[in-house]
């Protein structure tokens, strides 16, 4: 079965443009007998923050970590920061994107595409002859 | 061009050098040099903010997928200490992985805050996966207004 894959920065088979600068979410994607399951790590964006789009097998997930309304006070460390986030996939032309489900959950999104009937492994009975 | 941004230089003088390196490396080698998850370099986790008010500290981390069970949170003299364990997502047996960037396992980071505090009155919420912990400096570290009186 084909994989998904990665559509690289600069390529045109995209749903919308990127933003001009980005985050890239860590993601996983693991495929079962019956669906795709793409997890990706997007701490502090809110559902309506966030767009996941399918069109042409092409997944796109887009959106922003806010920023907090107003700075608690003086700041002492920054290790992240508010900002837009972006990543695109290709996905293998068989699963449905009719029936994609997607939820977001303490900062994890986790997208489940179903395999369309066709490319179920199916068990064919063996008769004595 | 796209920027991918991968990391955020610390403020103050250490953080402008690592934004001057920063740019002098975008200019000669192209400016995709992110790699996926939202911190790379000289990684430790969780990432954490953390800001000075009056009356204390504000910790933020970005701990993304962990319910409060999954994380400890101690205040000790005046160190915090952010522990816990992330699952894995990806079940062990029965699929095929295309991709694994995500990381699982136990952590813990702890941090020497600037002064005194007062851990009993320590506040930890979580909420969209980022854990905030507010600090109230102790009684003797907080800032005093002092009255002035006019003489004479």
């Amino acid at each position: 079965m084909a994989k998904t894959s990665e559509i690289p920065v600069g390529a045109s088979r995209r749903n919308e443009e990127p933003p001009e600068s980005y985050f890239v979410p860590a993601t996983d994607i693991y495929e079962t007998e019956g669906e795709l399951v793409i997890v990706a790590d997007l701490p502090g964006v809110k559902p309506d923050a966030l767009s996941v789009t399918v069109q042409d097998n092409v997944l796109e997930i887009r959106g922003a970590h806010p920023a907090p309304q107003k700075a608690p006070g003086e700041a002492l460390l920054q290790e992240f920061a508010a900002g837009e986030f972006y990543r695109a996939f290709q996905l293998p032309a068989d699963y449905d994107t009719e029936k994609v489900q997607a939820g977001l959950k303490q900062g994890v999104l986790t997208i489940r595409l179903p395999k369309s009937e066709r490319l179920k492994p199916r068990r064919i009975e063996v008769k004595a002859e | 061009m796209a920027l991918i941004r991968g990391w955020v230089p610390a403020p103050g003088p250490f953080g402008e050098l690592q934004r001057e390196v920063n740019r002098v490396f975008d200019a000669v080698f192209g400016k995709q040099l992110g790699a996926p998850g939202r911190i790379r370099a000289g990684y430790v986790y969780p990432p954490m903010n953390i800001w000075e008010t009056g009356d204390g500290y504000v910790v933020a981390c970005e701990v993304p997928g962990l319910e409060m069970a999954d994380l400890e949170v101690y205040v000790a003299g005046d160190q915090l200490t952010v522990s816990g364990r992330r699952a894995e997502a990806v079940p062990e047996q029965g699929v095929t992985l295309h991709r694994r960037e995500r990381d699982s396992g136990h952590f813990s980071r702890a941090i020497t805050l600037p002064g005194p505090v007062d851990s009993t009155k320590t506040e930890a919420t979580l909420a969209d996966g980022v854990l905030t912990v507010r600090i109230p400096k102790a009684e003797e570290a907080k800032p005093k207004r002092i009255t002035v009186h006019l003489e004479g």
